[in-house]
């Protein structure tokens, strides 16, 4: 069990952003896992998801559920926290104490709100590098994360590849498609079209966006799901009645269980906070740094690199996760891929998959034993 | 099963690649091929393998692996990415051991390639006294259930690489463990080799 440690980075030198201005003692809010032995090799970064956060493998302090890969980090887990020290940071932009839109502004005293910068990628991993640097830990033994986590690995090995013995990128894509950005503008949308959003300014506002948050977790959840599960878990069954009701209510379990998701979402997370991570998200390209060649951005990288995908996910499908291998292979590096077929979709990453289990703790088990 | 003799095989696979070669085995198995030029040759070696468990086990070796199709994933790498490819006993179970050949002598400086000989002169008797598709130690599948797709002779391979213009360097004799230089087509080979070996190349591609 970890408790959560809040520190204040950037204190002499401000982190500058790709859109212009600058973070200056900023907040990052971590937990972490394990020992940092005496060689201080056997550290392991864990990057969260778009509505993740440091609680990775202990109590979620507002659900109070676990944490969200309690399955594959802790002590004989997959990642094994007997053997290695696991830091996990919440990023900036995000609403668990690290910096971010609900933070207060040490300029004015008041919630940044849309005052906050607009954020990327490559921002919260500078962010995450100053960390690393705190912790006094020169080379990570391995970063990994699913999704946007993946993103932040991908990052990770492209601006910082001397500090990355291995890597992990799992369920993520070098850049979001056009699909991508769609489904991150209808849940921004759909917090902005509600009155109580109040252009961002709702922190002292008895009346919160809660609609609005609650819908865009909706949607953002089919998308997690395949078409597959979400038939054989629901099905058109309906919810606690024999017969349709001929109205508006959630007839269909399917509904009922959307409309929880969004309801328990809004509790532990802030629709502005949803606004600034979904951009980062959308506006995260790993080539544009290097024009536009994705070989170019992982040139110096040497890192040993373990790729996986799920069959059933359409988010971030086999496809994409496919591309980044190639150009892996295409550098000569040490690179492995697994796919991992489930019908559990892009989701597959946070819930019980034994291959995928498998596949992680060999991978990083070999990998450190050949250190 | 496998159908690679590791004492036999490897050794005599190993005895053609140099010290420190970059190495690619296509449908490396459990990686032990690999495992095995990293111990002796110290090669820096790459896997793939479309057997998802066995991509497993060569993980949890530290071999790094591609889950993949020897079929559709070579294109995946650029030109003489690889000193050495292998591609052993997997020949004869790919759609297409055309393209597949051209994409190993494109991929890599060298090819070492082995497949199961079914000019055998067990073979040719089995199916000439019994009229019954053969079964053996090395072909171990009834005709039903068998992944192979595409049996070849000796005679038939060195026919497709003259066609592809692949250059034949050498030959191996497995049940011997011997290695010589490819000076064409020859009898003996062709009838009492059970495994056709072969180390190729092709410079310009």
């Amino acid at each position: 069990m970890s408790e959560n440690k809040i520190v204040t980075l950037a204190e002499d030198e401000p982190l500058n952003l790709d859109g212009g201005g600058s973070l200056s003692k900023f907040k990052t809010a971590y937990t972490t896992y394990g020992k940092l032995n005496d060689k201080k090799n056997n550290s392991i970064l864990v990057c969260h998801a778009l509505t993740g956060d440091q609680y990775v493998a202990s109590d979620h302090p507002i659900t109070k559920k676990n944490g969200w890969w309690s399955m594959v980090v802790g002590p004989n887990k997959p990642i094994d926290t007997n053997k290695f020290f696991v830091i996990c940071p919440n990023v900036i932009g995000g609403c668990m104490g690290s910096t971010g839109p609900k933070e207060i502004n040490p300029e004015n005293g008041k919630e940044f709100a849309t005052d906050f910068p607009v954020i990327t990628i490559a921002d919260m991993v500078r962010a995450q590098k100053l960390l690393i640097d705190y912790l006094g830990i020169e080379k990570i033994f391995c970063v990994t994360g699913g999704s946007m986590g993946g993103m932040l690995v991908l990052e990770w090995l492209s601006k910082f590849p001397e500090m990355v013995h291995s890597a992990v990128p799992i369920a993520t894509a070098t850049n979001h498609s056009a699909q991508n950005i769609a489904l991150n503008e209808l849940a921004r949308q759909s917090i902005m079209a509600d009155p109580n959003w109040q252009s961002g300014n709702y922190y002292h506002s008895d009346k919160k966006p809660l609609k609005g948050l609650s819908v865009a977790r909706m949607a953002a959840h089919i998308s997690y799901l395949s078409k597959e599960a979400l038939q054989s878990k629901f099905g058109r069954n309906l919810q606690d009645k024999n017969s349709l009701d001929y109205s508006f209510d959630a007839d269909f379990q399917i509904e009922s269980y959307l409309r929880h998701q969004g309801f328990t979402f809004v509790d532990r997370f802030d629709a502005n906070s949803y606004l600034y991570i979904t951009r980062a998200m959308d506006y995260f390209d790993v080539s544009s740094a290097n024009n536009g060649s994705l070989i170019e951005a992982f040139k110096e990288t040497q890192s040993k690199i373990l790729c996986v995908s799920f069959t059933s996910d359409w988010l971030y499908p086999t496809s994409e996760n496919k591309k980044i291998v190639k150009v892996f292979n295409s550098l000569g590096l040490n690179v492995s891929f697994i796919e991992i077929e489930t019908e559990n979709g892009h989701d597959s990453f946070l819930l019980d998959e034994p291959k995928f289990f498998e596949a992680i703790k060999g991978f990083i088990n070999s990998t450190f034993e050949n250190l | 099963m496998s159908l690679i003799n590791e004492n036999k095989d490897f050794g005599v696979i190993a005895e053609l690649i140099p010290n420190n070669a970059s190495v690619i085995d296509v449908g490396c198995n459990d990686g032990s091929l690999l495992e095995y030029l990293r111990e002796y040759k110290n090669i820096d070696g790459r896997g793939m393998e479309i057997d998802q468990k066995k991509v497993q086990l060569c993980l949890a070796k530290g071999i790094s692996v591609i889950e993949g199709d020897a079929d559709t994933d070579l294109y995946d790498y650029p030109d003489k990415l690889f000193d050495y490819s292998i591609l052993t006993y997997t020949l004869q179970a790919t759609k297409s051991p055309k393209t597949v050949m051209q994409q190993l002598v494109r991929i890599s400086k060298k090819a070492i390639i082995s497949f199961p000989n079914f000019g055998h002169w067990k073979i040719g008797t089995s199916l000439l006294l019994n009229k019954k598709m053969p079964v053996s130690k090395k072909l171990s599948y009834s005709w039903h259930e068998t992944p192979n797709l595409h049996f070849c002779t000796i005679n038939d391979f060195i026919d497709l690489c003259e066609e592809l213009e692949i250059k034949i360097e050498k030959k191996g004799d497995l049940s011997n463990k011997k290695l010589s230089n490819f000076s064409g087509k020859n009898f003996l080979d062709s009838y009492f080799n059970e495994v056709g070996l072969f180390l190729v190349s092709k410079d310009q591609i």
